[in-house]
């Protein structure tokens, strides 16, 4: 079943004043369709389009032209009635009020979402235990860090238990532990209530952590779509090997092998697969060298993401 | 409804533990009432004892009611909705099964009635010790609807005004001209009497007029109990106006990244 649904979606913005004034393509034709209870990372480089994508999934921004569905309705003509089905949180935007507590705000979002109130008491309490959050929620929302906040503004955005979940770079400016804990949370909705993720970010570790599958913008048009680890798999043209000589060995010279680094005893190669298997490299350097140890991983996601958006792939 | 209900109790109860915020606009509107009931007194004085029908008793009390109304909402509330839509901080807010307009308004009502009624408190005393108590029973008792009315005209209208950053992206020039409307054609710096009398018409039947002059005219002693359905009328008018403007203005929203 379809969670959401886009044809050639598109949209134009006017830019500048006067003479300079121009028509600004931010989204060129996007057609996906995400399922229910997917983990969609929708990722590209700034000015990419991704935030105005969200913007015409969630109702706020009216396309130019195109087709898009969310949960069968059509954002921008059933923006409230869409609102109760779907959570949206921008990382760089809060949604709660800041001169109150976060249960207060809660308690104010429940009677906009139209929750029962024992339902909606009871909600708040089992967020706030899942959040991690039951020593936060009756503090002032200003005197909340930014991890803790954005904790809070988590809870806000899944309190009235939303079929889709749509995150805009939901962990930027937060610390390494938070992110993770944030990450931690948002699959944890996914695989206990089925809550479909529509994810973008820059951070490749959420993508890695919370994505299953990965649609790339660029430029306003879908350039990539396909499975995290597919797409791992085949872009991945290089392996990394780590490799601890026994002795120095001088220079290493293997076809389709290049050396990065190498300190005394530790070489870093990076193997063109395209050119020699890993196989091949392996058996070269035990037949030729005294190896202590070898280490073989695939480059860093974030290698691979770059290269689609330089359109290298 | 609920959760209009919900907003203007919560904005209230905020507005009351802010007590530092509430102290520095009360004791502004006091020194305010101290000025001009001194410069009212001497200049009804200097004309023989009243003003276009207006005594310095029930001129003061005009002018506590008038100055009270318009002071308990947000001095800058047109420029900072303003920039809420430029800025596409509003987004957030449009992202709830609720009318935005409806919600902002709902909570400037719960501030803005704590301010209402801190400032008339202390107005009224100022007032009353200065040149006794009001002029009229019938006329205070019309007094409360109208103040109330006063303020919801007065939000409304700043939230239709402040609408034009949809479209202009920057509503500091409205907030401008707003309040020198409300200053000048409202009755809030003197009463519309006091105009020449086609302007004084023209004021009269304008939206401003409901702000300031209408619960300060009841105060002042002038039983008029049409004024509140003019106000009501322009109640329900501002706030069709306001929804209006914030429905149009949302479908050509542009908001820019993230």
């Amino acid at each position: 079943m379809l969670a959401i649904s886009t044809t050639e979606l598109s949209k134009e913005f006017t830019a500048g004043r006067g003479r300079d004034r121009r028509r600004v393509e931010a989204v060129r034709d996007i057609t996906f369709t995400v399922e229910r209870g997917e983990r969609l990372a929708y990722i590209g480089p700034n000015g990419a389009g991704k935030s105005t994508s969200i913007k015409m999934l969630t109702g706020i921004l009216h396309p130019t032209r195109g087709e898009a569905t969310v949960l069968g309705l059509v954002p921008w003509t059933q923006r409230r009635e869409l609102a109760r089905r779907i959570g949206t949180l921008f990382g760089q935007r809060s949604q709660l009020w800041f001169e109150l507590t976060t249960r207060q705000t809660l308690h104010l979002l429940a009677r906009i979402y139209r929750l029962d109130a024992g339902d909606a008491r009871r909600r708040t309490d089992e967020l706030a235990q899942l959040l991690d959050a039951t020593d936060l929620i009756d503090q002032p929302v200003r005197s909340l860090s930014l991890g803790q906040r954005m904790r809070c503004e988590l809870a806000a955005t899944v309190l009235h238990g939303p079929e889709v979940l749509f995150l805009d770079e939901p962990t930027i400016g937060l610390d390494l532990i938070a992110k993770q804990r944030f990450r931690e949370m948002v699959v944890r909705l996914n695989e206990e209530r089925g809550t479909t993720v529509f994810l973008t970010s820059h951070d490749v570790a959420d993508i890695e952590h919370v994505a299953d599958r990965v649609v790339v913008i660029n430029h306003g048009t879908i350039i990539y779509d396909d499975q995290v680890g597919r797409m791992r798999r085949s872009l991945l043209q290089t392996k990394l090997l780590e490799v601890r000589f026994e002795e120095a060995p001088g220079a290493v010279e293997i076809d389709g092998v290049q050396v990065t680094h190498e300190s005394d005893t530790v070489y870093g190669l990076v193997v063109d697969t395209r050119r020699v298997s890993v196989r091949e490299v392996l058996d070269d350097l035990l037949d030729n060298y005294a190896i202590a140890d070898i280490s073989v991983v695939d480059p860093p996601l974030e290698q691979v993401i770059s290269e689609i958006y330089e359109g290298r792939t | 409804m609920s959760a209009l209900v919900a907003q203007v109790h919560l904005a209230a109860r905020r507005t009351l533990r802010q007590p530092g915020e509430l102290a520095v606009r009360v004791t502004f509107y006091a020194v305010i009432l101290v000025i001009f009931s001194a410069l009212w007194s001497a200049a009804t004085k200097a004309n023989g004892g009243s003003i276009a029908g207006y005594t310095a008793h029930s001129l003061l009390w005009y002018v506590a009611a008038a100055e009270g109304s318009v002071i308990a909402t947000k001095p800058r509330m047109i420029e900072t909705i303003g920039w809420d839509i430029s800025s596409g901080a509003i987004v957030t807010e449009m992202l709830r099964p609720a009318s935005v307009v409806g919600l902002r308004l709902a909570a400037e009502l719960g501030e803005a009635v704590v301010r209402l009624v801190a400032s008339l408190a202390v107005g009224g005393v100022i007032v009353w010790l200065y040149v006794g108590p009001p002029p009229s029973a019938a006329g205070i008792a019309l007094f409360v609807p109208a103040s109330l009315l006063a303020v919801g005209c007065n939000l409304a209208a700043q939230h239709a005004f402040a609408g034009a950053a949809f479209w202009l992206r920057d509503a500091r020039s409205t907030w401008f001209l707003y309040q020198k409307l409300v200053f000048l054609l409202g009755g809030m710096l003197l009463p519309l009497e006091f105009l020449p009398t086609g302007l004084a018409d023209v004021a009269k039947a304008l939206p401003f007029a409901a702000m300031a002059y209408a619960p300060a005219r009841l105060a002042s002693g002038h039983v008029e109990p049409w004024l509140l359905l003019v106000q009501a009328a322009w109640l329900v008018a501002l706030l069709a106006c306001a929804g209006g403007v914030f429905r149009a203005g949302e479908r050509r929203l542009e908001v820019v990244g993230g």
